[in-house]
């Protein structure tokens, strides 16, 4: 099968047109997905599939959510673009409690399919509540899936698979990579599988542990710490829910060293869980603390180059790496 | 709208009679044994979710507030599900998650549950009536809430949607003037919450919440036009809360006379039975009740195995 070079929210948006082929239980809700979406995901959508499965919606986001949960529950497969995953905490309760806990609490063992769809990260000066990292709240609260693309081929990829998932997906789509461009498989059967990780760069002296926008970052700072004999490995986690241990522990294990890098905040973000958890499974194949990297604990700039000086840059990955070999 | 025949009388005096000798029951059992969890008793109020079941299908969806049990009994559920799960069996209709805030379920029955967090059924049936509407299903959902629960904003947010496309959708508010003991004018913008469609430009019906008929011919009325594609109504059920917000509340923020003027429902609705129907029934609704507390006391207790169960589906 062919393939195409394609941006990241493109990618995004043929996996789900692919999808809703397939399957007319699929519908798509948001605020300006009518006329293609803020960011271009959903062009052309209505034009194939009509109003009645591409519904646009008002600043309405408890609604949203609550929607996509009373829909999967009464059997269709709705797919939410919430704008913004800072639009999360608006719709707590519906997302934590209702899409996550609701067969739960009723006791039902039955499929229930949703795409919640979070644009997460910096994009250059949107501001505090407009830029939050919102994952960890997936990772914290239990009954959802979380996934975090960081090529166009994941992006589509993730989006059939969580598609095709008989259980809530929350789908953090970074916006700091929603116009990159690489190449995507274009056969409608390519899925990426929830819960598994890809290494995207072998090396043998550490492993950095990362995820979303940090992964074009940690691959080339690796690429600068070569220069130097330092040998990273890359290995881009995709689904934090599910995390795939396995993969993880396997890197850890044999490169001794570890760091986890992501764009949320540093304190009680994605990686103090991962860091907690590889010392817990692998202490004595260690042979240094597990560091981490994420953004200060402050909220974010809306001036784009200070809102860059509070995240994880090139340069603060590879030095960050310097100090692990070092240990 | 035409009043039910007298098959479907008896059926809702049936489920009226055992959602009352459950109520009954419940009082009892939360005073006298071991109760894990918050009952919210609905006795005195029974006639608005059965008159409101009875004017729907049997494939229409309900998603109900916790007080009481009449939403599910007036859905189809039977009362050991119900019971099992108010004593924390594994035969309860949640399998052991239990407890005094129900959670009970049967999609198969249209009861979709209940959302602790009040508010939550707002959106939540607008989702099942959006799946209708796209699905041309003919199914109408129905969201049901206190008159406390109409501040919450998942309320205006979900019907500016539902209006706008025409959703099957009920709002049916059971004002029992009450938030645990804030009274509704405390914190309303209006007394009567019915009196809000107005601003929505959709049908707002005060209705008698004690006359189970009353109820019935209002919701057979909102779900034909709801089927019709004429969108939401809003109805409001005025009803008694004969007790405490949860079983044991000292209410002393409530009149001591508050039940001068009560009327039950069961009576007004018995008055329209014939003969003897109406002790025939209750006899026979409280024989159940008793078969199905001995069934749900004698079921195994909810283990530890459920903590870890129905988080994910694997298909
Ligand atoms: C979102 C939310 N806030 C508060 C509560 C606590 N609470 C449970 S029942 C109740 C009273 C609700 O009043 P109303 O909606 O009038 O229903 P009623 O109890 O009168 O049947 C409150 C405050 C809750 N469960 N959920
Ligand atoms: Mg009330």
């Amino acid at each position: 099968m062919s393939h195409e070079v394609m941006g990241y929210n493109a990618a995004m948006g043929l996996g789900l047109v692919e999808e809703m082929r397939r399957n007319d239980s699929i519908f798509i809700m948001g605020q300006g997905v009518v006329t293609g979406g803020w960011f271009g995901m959903e062009k052309g959508l209505v034009a194939e599939f009509g109003t009645d499965r591409v519904l646009d919606c008002g600043i309405a986001e408890a609604f949203e959510a609550g929607l996509a949960a009373g829909a999967a529950i009464a059997g269709m497969k709705p797919v939410i673009n919430m704008g913004f995953g800072d639009f999360a905490l608006i719709a707590g309760d519906e997302i934590y409690h209702k899409l996550a806990k609701w067969r739960y609490m009723h006791g039902l063992d039955v499929p229930m399919t949703a795409v919640i769809i979070f644009p997460i990260g910096a994009m250059g000066g949107a501001g505090p509540e407009h830029s939050s990292c919102t994952e960890v709240l997936g990772m914290h609260f239990p009954g959802l899936k979380v996934v975090v693309p960081s090529t166009a081929a994941d992006a589509k990829g993730l989006m059939k698979a969580a598609l095709r998932e008989p259980n809530p997906v929350l789908f953090h789509s970074v916006q700091g990579l929603g116009w990159t461009r690489s190449d995507v498989p274009l056969d409608p059967d390519f899925v990426v599988p929830i819960g598994k990780a890809a290494t995207r760069r072998a090396g043998q002296d550490l492993t950095i542990l990362t995820y979303g926008s940090m992964v074009p970052r940690a691959l080339e700072a690796a690429e600068r710490l070569a220069g130097e004999g330092i040998d990273a490995e890359i290995v881009d986690l995709r689904t934090l829910v599910p995390l795939d241990w396995d993969h993880a522990l396997e890197s850890v294990t044999r490169t001794h060293r570890a760091m986890v890098v992501h764009e949320a905040f540093r304190t009680a973000g994605p990686g103090a869980e991962i860091a907690a958890q590889i010392q817990e499974r692998a202490f004595f194949d260690l042979e240094a603390p597990v560091l981490r990297l994420g953004a200060k604990d402050f909220p974010l700039c809306q001036i784009a180059e200070l809102e860059q000086a509070a995240i994880p840059s090139v340069d603060a990955i590879a030095a960050e790496a310097r100090r692990l070999a070092a240990i | 709208m035409p009043a039910p025949e007298s098959a479907l009388l008896e059926q809702m005096f049936h489920r009226m009679a055992v959602s009352r000798a459950i109520e009954r029951l419940m009082l009892r059992h939360t005073r006298e044994e071991r109760f894990s969890g918050w009952w919210h008793p609905g006795e005195g109020q029974e006639a608005a979710p059965i008159g409101a079941t009875a004017a729907l299908r049997h494939d229409d969806y309900v998603w109900y507030q916790g007080r009481g049990c009449a939403w599910a009994i007036g859905k189809g559920m039977d009362p050991l599900p119900i019971l099992g799960d108010l004593l924390g069996k594994m035969n309860g209709a949640t399998r052991g998650k239990g407890g005094g805030v129900p959670h009970w379920a049967d999609y198969s029955l249209g009861i979709m549950g209940e959302g602790a967090t009040l508010g939550s059924v707002y959106p939540l049936a607008a989702g099942s009536a959006l799946a209708s509407k796209i699905r041309k299903d003919g199914r109408v959902s129905i969201a049901d809430f206190g008159d406390g629960t109409a501040s919450r904003g998942t309320f205006h947010e979900t019907m500016m949607h539902a209006v706008a496309w025409k959703l099957p959708l009920i709002y049916f508010c059971e004002n029992n003037g009450l938030l645990v003991g804030t009274r509704t004018e405390q914190v309303s913008a209006s007394a009567d919450i019915a009196n809000l469609a107005k601003g929505y430009g959709i049908p707002g019906v005060v209705v008698d919440g004690q006359d189970a008929i009353a109820v019935y011919e209002a919701t057979s009325e909102a779900a034909a036009r709801a089927r019709a594609g004429e969108g939401p109504t809003l109805i409001e059920a005025k009803v008694t809360r004969k007790h405490g917000h949860y079983a044991g509340d000292p209410q002393h923020y409530r009149d001591p006379d508050y039940l001068k003027d009560y009327r039950d429902p069961v009576d007004i609705l018995a008055a329209r039975l014939s003969g003897n129907a109406a002790a025939r029934i209750i006899e026979q609704a409280d024989a159940e009740v008793a078969a199905a507390y001995e069934a749900a006391k004698a079921a195994p207790e909810a283990d530890v195995s459920v903590i870890e169960r129905d988080l994910y589906h694997v298909a």
